[in-house]
């Protein structure tokens, strides 16, 4: 008979008391992973709001006549969430593209230390069908995994693989020109021109707005780019990704004093007190998720003091067939443990539906309140679910019972065995 | 000294507090017990007999004189050796019999094995056997409620026996059980002392009890007033002395 048997006996034996007790970690545990998760949630939203805004999270370009090019541009249009894709556009018409920087510079970035990847891009103007439009190209292979990408909506994005020309027009733009996935169009840097060349339509993507120059914009592969405008070996904007988004600022310093001729601009700024915010929210949340668990620390607390104390000649008689007072201890500190647990493994597994659960029932409402700045919490609320997290609650509420057991069991320890074995 | 006494105390006091005032329960004792003895210790309520059972028994330490049992000084002992003292040289018996009641007969028995960490297969053996040994082989997987008086006590003596200790303690053990009972559980103790050489103390004041004892001490006031010998205990039996003597007050 092991002290952790005779803990769960003497639980069952008063089953409403125990499940009350129970309770009160459940509600405490559960608590604690929901806000846990929330937090973690709202973390992982911050993080990817700021990816979004800023497609990069640096971008380099010429430092005497820079390109504000679109792409990982800051997003202007509807709010912050509708520019992605976007970009400046506006200081593209009216200061023209920039001056072209080295595109071997983007392998001198890719090489300092904490730069996740670059990205080169080269904007330029021209003609697709006839009608003025911007494009961008850019390298298929690392531009999505550095700026975020573009919102495809139809057809698929430029492939590295194939060798012929490709281009994916921005959809509103499309439309207006009666072209579909699929369809050759005639583009070039000039209108009328024999250097014109034919170009199959692989995919739409959406800029995020109805109107404004974003929606003449085109993505080509920068091989096309470059040969088309007889800049070869050049680009306009190089976007930088780092691997972990505090470092942001630090990578844009060394490449303002590393490398030379160009600038480069970080969405630091923004980025600090974003997880500045985010932190304090994880704080405040599992505050209240410790509040709640101390509530269930007391109910542990009453319900081994009133075990003790209904059980006092039981502890005599323990101690007087020869329990050390360790024992003893073991015995009760079992109990409180087992008590721990269980509210632990029912309060995470709470814990886990509610998160699921949580979403369904605020997920409509934030979004359409909250406008373009509710991105942060677009979609409403969305907790995200770490094991970490699961492993956490499921050890702090264990631990709540344990601890909480201390001071019955010790007190149980110290009684006397003789003034024990007298209660009635 | 003649014969070595398994049991000893010598001018053994204890007093407690009631309010501020010291009050002695026990006052100046001298016993001696030999090695396979059964005795009596009988007298009014409030006259000190469970206080000298639990010094002897080390649930308690006398403020002053000696206990010394099986060759142990119990003054000399911290509080863990006392508990290991209990564990291994004592076994108690119970008025209420205190069995632990989320457990079985079989786990009660096996719980002070368990406290002395025997080996599991072992603890468990040994508690079938003391089950049979106390006539209660029906009963092992019941828990205390659904158990007569009678069936409890004699799962408490098979818990006492556990660790084979060479004393065993009980404080009224017949208190709270009939006549038949009681007279049945007196026989099972005199067939333990007889065939284990086990020594028993007896608090008692029921007569079926002290006609059982080989001798008996009564006290009153925390000292012993008289010493009843098995002679005297046997003519106590038909006469008003024993009255007198060791049940003065009660009957």
């Amino acid at each position: 008979m092991s002290s952790m048997s005779m803990a769960f006996r003497s639980l069952r034996r008063r089953k409403m008391r125990t499940v009350l007790t129970v309770s009160g970690i459940v509600v405490g545990v559960g608590m604690i992973l929901v806000l846990l998760s929330l937090a973690a949630g709202t973390s992982v939203r911050t993080t990817g709001l700021l990816r979004n805004l800023t497609g990069a999270e640096i971008t380099v370009v010429n430092s005497t006549r820079p390109s504000f090019g679109g792409g990982g541009g800051f997003g202007g249009g509807s709010g912050f969430g509708g520019g992605r894709g976007g970009g400046a556009l506006g200081f593209q018409l009216l200061f023209g593209t920039g001056d072209p920087i080295g595109q071997s510079i983007a392998n001198t970035i890719g090489n300092m230390s904490g730069v996740y990847g670059t990205s080169p891009q080269l904007t330029i103007t021209g003609y697709v069908n006839n009608s003025t439009a911007f494009f961008y190209g850019v390298d298929p292979n690392t531009y999505s995994s550095v700026t975020n990408g573009i919102n495809i909506v139809n057809g698929s994005m430029l492939s590295s693989s194939s060798e012929s020309n490709q281009i994916v027009l921005e959809s509103t733009f499309a439309a207006n020109l009666n072209i579909s996935v699929g369809s050759v169009v005639t583009a070039g840097p000039y209108a009328n021109s024999t250097e014109l060349a034919n170009y199959t339509v692989v995919g739409m993507y959406s800029s995020g707005t109805n109107f404004g120059p974003q929606t003449r914009s085109a993505y080509i592969l920068l091989s096309n780019a470059q040969s088309i405008s007889n800049q070869t070996g050049k680009v306009t904007e190089i976007y930088v990704k780092a691997n972990n988004p505090t470092d942001v600022s630090q990578i844009t310093s060394s490449i303002d004093s590393s490398v030379s001729g160009v600038t480069a601009i970080s969405s630091s700024n923004i980025a600090n007190p974003a997880s500045t915010l985010s932190n304090s929210l994880t704080t405040f949340f599992v505050v209240i998720g410790l509040v709640a668990l101390l509530a269930g620390a007391f109910g542990v607390i009453n319900t081994m003091m009133m075990s003790i104390s209904e059980r006092t000649r039981e502890i005599g008689t323990l101690k007087a067939i020869g329990a050390r007072s360790s024992q003893v201890v073991k015995i009760f500190l079992s109990e409180a443990l087992l008590i721990g647990l269980i509210g632990a493994a029912v309060g995470v597994f709470v814990g886990i539906l509610a998160s699921f659960a949580l979403p369904l029932f605020t997920g409509s409402v934030s979004a359409s309140n909250f406008g373009g700045a509710g991105t942060l919490f677009s979609g409403g609320i969305s907790p995200s679910l770490t094991l970490s997290n699961i492993l956490l609650s499921l050890a702090l509420g264990t631990l709540v019972g344990v601890l909480a057991g201390l001071y019955p069991a010790w007190r149980a320890s110290r009684m006397n065995p003789v003034e024990a074995l007298r209660h009635v | 000294m003649s014969e070595m006494a398994l049991v000893q105390t010598i001018k053994v006091e204890k007093r407690y507090k009631r309010g501020k005032i010291p009050v002695p329960a026990v006052n100046g004792i001298d016993l001696r017990i030999k090695k396979g003895e059964l005795v009596g210790i009988v007298g009014p309520s409030g006259s000190g007999k469970s206080t000298l059972l639990n010094l002897i028994g080390g649930l308690d330490r006398p403020n002053n004189g000696k206990v010394i049992v099986d060759g142990t000084d119990l003054s000399q002992l911290n509080d863990n050796q006392l508990a290991d003292y209990r564990l291994r040289k004592i076994g108690f018996v119970f008025q209420f019999y205190n069995l632990i009641s989320t457990l079985t007969a079989l786990e009660n028995v096996e719980l002070p094995m368990n406290l002395a960490r025997a080996p599991k297969s072992e603890q468990e053996e040994r508690a079938l056997k003391l089950l049979e040994t106390v006539g209660l082989q029906e009963r092992v997987d019941h828990m205390p409620d659904q158990m007569s008086g009678g069936e409890q006590q004699r799962v408490a003596v098979a818990r006492a026996l556990a660790n084979n200790p060479p004393v065993i303690l009980a404080d009224e053990p017949t208190g709270d059980l009939d006549s038949k009972s009681a007279k049945s559980l007196m026989d099972l103790i005199k067939t333990l002392r007889n065939e284990k050489q086990v020594t028993f103390v007896l608090v008692t004041h029921d007569p079926i009890v002290v006609a059982e004892c080989d001798r008996a001490y009564a006290i009153r006031d925390g000292k012993i007033t008289h010493e009843l010998s098995g002679e005297e205990l046997e003519d106590a039996k038909l006469s008003d002395k024993y009255d007198r003597a060791a049940m003065d007050g009660i009957y």
